[in-house]
């Protein structure tokens, strides 16, 4: 057998167009907001399942139902738009593995298309003959939800293997027909819930905006998604504490010592993470028993957005761990683009700026509505 | 060799083709298609003709249910596949022009909001407000497609950049305007292709002769003036490289007469629209709009094998080696590989030492390196099609092995490796489809030897230096064929018997005569 770091392929040629940490930044950032819209739209899934066919009012179900369903349509193309960049940057910095495990999952990969398509479809028929036949809706959105869901298995295995080279010269060995997966991996399954638990307890939140959207409207129908949506969150977030600590014990020795006191950064965040996760969840609770939506709707995501923003840093922070025997951030010879770097950042603060003046025009989400 | 090769059984190429041609013929509409929307929008408003704003708002449906989501998936698609396929190239076009792409996914981004917002404000939106939106989307559109062919052109024409590496000259190169004019008429005559779709199934007789009035408006003018367009971004090519659609190579040959051909039936299809417009139906719509898709996916066809031999021209083959060393290759330049030998070059190989035994398993490893991005061994442009047909046997097969590089108008690397591992890949060819030494030189007309022998390099043309500078005296002329590379040091190193060098000499004298070579046409190449 071959040593395994041979395998490794060679950086690009080129160099970087911007220093390192301008890519790291870019590439957080955007997974930010990737990954809040991916739990926008499978965990509003999952409670839109969850409410049809557990709510004790069959018709208040439905319109909860219904209400999410319409806006699956939206928070799909946010994903992936919004998943681009992200995919952009992290070919930049980690290309040498990030392809390679591509490759070695090739179809289940390029099946993601595939699926995604198809969910897209079933998104769009449930809102838009959802309210004309609910059973079939119930049973095209359960199947959207299903192949969201398998698409962040997917990318899971994607991102394990691409940490994993050790695992890469057995299974291209094998069989370089790309039909692997990364399925003996220990912390997959456990990462894997770590996010889906985390999307059901933003589909949580994404209730508790809703539920403000209609508070001055609809008290009663507000009240019940305040409810629904808060008691999501907060299950959902217990359970992430327990899955996040198995996700922890799962980690290899070295990589499980990063968050526990060998990085101070890594510790901090982890700390800043659970403490989070506990104040958001008794937040939540005195909100639900006081009908506090203002702490429901802005306090509680405050806190989250921060939880976030910590996992994602700690994401990084892991992938570079586990990274360490064959990938170097002084690896990159670097040159800035000063002729196209500037124009892209005017286009983006721009783009940003116009995008809000967009949305403010539409009067979004205040709900203020032309009349037709 | 420094990534993976993934094998995917019917030709990875083929697989990258399915996807671009199903995503360009979605995402020129998306650019084409924006326009038509708000500028009939406007028409249709200023004229109070509600009829055709009610169908308008259908086909807005029908216009974000096609571009933004089959079209946005696909294009994120091609991202995939490319990444699958060739890493190397998409590794180097995403570090070359990260800072493009980021522009370009800001674009993106306004651009599926804005068409979502348009969609939902059918029922909302003042008018005037909802125009807006159909205009930003337009501009947010067209502008994406602004930058993404800075990068399609720059893999057929990096011009200068492949000499300063200065990013704007490759963005802004040759083929960037005929290019962005070619795509921006396909778009505009695309908008008219899918309004005819959505007009067919219109009820009412007048309101379809409307739409479909309408839509010819977009399409006839447009395709009109491709054909000069298209001369344009012709004339700004290498003209060795457009050589390979003009006869050079039978795939981008044959893709630029269908690319023709079904040009002209769409436009007279869309002529045809005009006859008896308020009774078109269905079957006829999607006929146009097949027909149009089978034009465009043959215009890429040709445009991505003239490419060839290369992803990058003058810097990255298709094969993922670099066609010169260059700082921070990995190794991995055709030079050096064939130095070094490909068994010890690439990363993703099992075997490094090459035994007399398992000859035929090297050979089948370097087979996956060289050349399976372009080839299979028996679906698309698969070895044993080619085998069968020239009938090689190995020792031919590893002679010719030693020209790739001159086949069809150079649309071949150079084999990269030593002779050795030549022998072992020619060993591993010749198990897909064995043809046995006497089979190799059973052809005794001259036209099947030169078919079997010389065609994949020499054409018969007047400018060819075999028709030009093969020796008039037969004798002479069969006996100078006895070493081909005495008379280029290049050719293959092949042994062809008597009788086939007479009969072959005789077919290329009665070419000569027949197609008037003339002495005349010596000298100049
Ligand atoms: C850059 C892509 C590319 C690569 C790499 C490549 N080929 Fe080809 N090859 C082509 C094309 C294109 C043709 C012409 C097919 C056509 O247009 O119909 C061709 C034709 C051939 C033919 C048929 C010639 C004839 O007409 O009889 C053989 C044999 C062949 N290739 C062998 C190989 C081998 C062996 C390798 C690897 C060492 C290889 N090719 C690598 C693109 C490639
Ligand atoms: C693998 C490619 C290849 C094959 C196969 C091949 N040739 Fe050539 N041949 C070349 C190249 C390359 C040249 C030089 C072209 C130039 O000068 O630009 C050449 C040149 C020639 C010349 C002109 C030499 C001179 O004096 O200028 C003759 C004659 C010729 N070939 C005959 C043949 C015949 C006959 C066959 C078939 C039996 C054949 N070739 C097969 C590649 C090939």
């Amino acid at each position: 057998m071959l040593i395994q770091s041979s395998l490794i392929p060679a950086a690009d040629p080129n160099p970087l167009p911007a220093p390192y940490w301008v890519f790291e930044l870019f590439l957080i950032a955007t997974f930010v907001l990737h990954i809040v819209a991916m739990n926008f739209m499978l965990g509003g899934g999952v409670l839109a399942l969850a409410s049809k066919w557990r709510a004790k009012n069959r018709e208040n179900g439905n319109r909860v139902f219904l209400d999410i369903a319409k806006k699956l349509p939206i928070f799909l193309p946010a994903t992936v738009s919004l998943g681009i960049a992200p995919l952009l940057f992290v070919q930049v910095l980690y290309g040498q593995f990030f392809y390679t495990s591509s490759i070695l999952m090739a179809w289940p990969w390029f099946l993601v298309l595939v699926l995604l398509v198809i969910a897209y479809y079933g998104f769009y028929y449930v809102s838009y003959r959802g309210g004309k036949s609910m059973g079939k809706a119930g049973g095209v959105l359960l199947g959207s939800t299903i192949l969201v869901f398998v698409i962040g298995f997917l990318f899971s295995n994607n991102i394990t293997l691409s940490q994993t080279p050790s695992r890469w010269g057995a299974k291209y060995f094998a069989s370089a027909s790309g039909w692997h997966l990364n399925l003996t991996e220990p912390t997959l399954i456990p990462r894997f819930l770590h996010f889906f638990a985390a999307a059901v307890a933003l589909g949580g939140l994404l209730l508790v905006f809703m539920a403000l959207a209609n508070w001055k409207r609809d008290r009663e129908y507000a009240g019940q998604l305040l409810h629904f949506g808060g008691k999501a969150f907060m299950y959902a977030t217990m359970a992430q504490i327990v899955v996040g600590i198995v996700f922890l014990v799962s980690l290899p020795q070295a990589m499980r010592m990063v968050f526990m006191g060998a990085n101070l950064v890594a510790t901090t965040l982890l700390m800043v993470g659970i403490l989070g996760a506990i104040v958001a969840i008794f937040l939540m609770s005195e909100a639900l028993h006081s009908e506090n939506i203002r702490a429901a709707a802005y306090y509680v995501p405050a806190i989250v957005a921060v939880v976030i923003v910590s996992m994602s840093i700690m994401r990084d922070l892991l992938r570079n761990a586990y990274l360490k025997p064959y990938f170097h951030p002084e690896q990159f010879a670097v040159k800035t683009q000063w002729s196209v770097l500037p124009l892209f950042l005017g286009i983006f603060a721009a783009g940003v700026i116009f995008w809000l003046v967009m949305i403010g025009r539409y009067g979004l989400p205040g709900g203020r509505r032309h009349s037709a | 060799m420094n990534f993976p090769v993934w094998n995917v059984v019917f030709g990875a190429d083929l697989l990258i083709a399915m996807v671009a041609i199903l995503h360009v013929f979605v995402s020129h509409f998306a650019v084409g298609g924006g326009l038509f929307l708000v500028v009939t929008e406007h028409r249709a408003r200023r004229k109070n003709d509600t009829a055709l704003l009610g169908w308008l708002k259908a086909h807005t449906k029908f216009f974000v249910l096609v571009t933004a989501v089959f079209g946005a998936i696909s294009g994120v698609g091609i991202w995939f596949t490319i990444g699958l396929i060739g890493p190397t190239a998409t590794s180097n076009l995403i570090h070359i022009f990260v800072w493009a792409w980021a522009i370009e996914w800001v674009f993106f981004f306004l651009e599926i909001t804005a068409a979502l917002l348009y969609l939902y404000g059918w029922n909302k939106l003042e008018p005037r407000l909802h125009e807006w939106y159909g205009w930003v989307y337009f501009v947010a559109a067209y502008a994406s497609m602004i930058v993404i062919n800075g990068m399609i052109t720059f893999m057929l024409t990096p011009g200068r950049w492949v000499k300063n590496h200065q990013i704007w000259q490759g963005f802004f190169n040759p083929t960037y305007f005929p290019s962005l004019a070619f795509r921006t008429a396909i778009a505009l005559a695309l908008a008219g292709v899918y309004a005819l779709i959505t007009a067919s199934v219109q009820k009412d007789a007048a309101l379809k002769a409307r739409i479909v009035r309408w839509s010819a408006c977009w399409i006839v003018p447009s395709l009109a003036v491709l054909p000069v367009l298209g001369w344009w971004y012709i004339h700004r090519l290498p003209a060795d490289v457009w050589t390979s659609a003009r006869g050079g190579m039978p795939t981008a040959t044959h893709f630029a007469l269908f690319a023709v051909a079904l040009l002209s039936v769409t436009f007279a299809l869309a002529l045809l629209t005009l006859v008896r417009p308020g009774r078109m139906h269905l079957a006829f719509s999607l006929l146009v709009a097949l027909v149009a898709l089978g034009a465009m996916g043959s215009f890429e066809f040709v445009r991505e094998s003239v490419r060839l031999p290369y992803v990058i021209s003058n810097y990255l083959y298709a094969n993922s080696l670099y066609s010169k060393p260059i700082a921070g290759d990995g190794g991995f330049s055709v030079d050096q590989v064939t130095a070094a030998g490909v068994l010890h070059s690439a990363k993703w190989i099992d075997i490094r030492t090459l035994t007399l035994n398992d000859q035929v398993a090297a050979g089948h490893e370097i087979f996956r390196v060289d050349c399976q991005s372009c080839h299979t061994t028996s679906a698309y442009r698969s070895m044993k099609r080619f085998i069968q047909m020239r009938q090689w046997d190995q020792a031919k097969i590893a002679a010719m092995l030693g020209g790739l590089e001159f086949m069809h108008n150079n649309v071949m690397p150079p084999f990269a490796g030593t002779d050795a591992e030549r022998a072992a890949l020619a060993a591993y060819l010749t198990t897909i489809y064995p043809v046995s030494a006497a089979a190799a030189s059973a052809a005794t007309d001259g036209r099947t030897v030169f078919a079997q022998n010389c065609s994949m390099c020499h054409r018969v043309s007047a400018a060819d230096p075999l028709f030009m500078n093969l020796s008039r005296d037969p004798a002479i002329a069969a006996e100078s064929l006895s070493d081909l590379t005495s008379l280029f040091p290049l050719m293959p190193h092949m042994k062809l018997g008597i009788r086939q060098r007479v009969a072959l000499v005789e077919w290329i004298d009665a070419q000569r005569s027949a197609k008037g070579f003339s002495g005349a046409a010596q000298g100049e190449k």
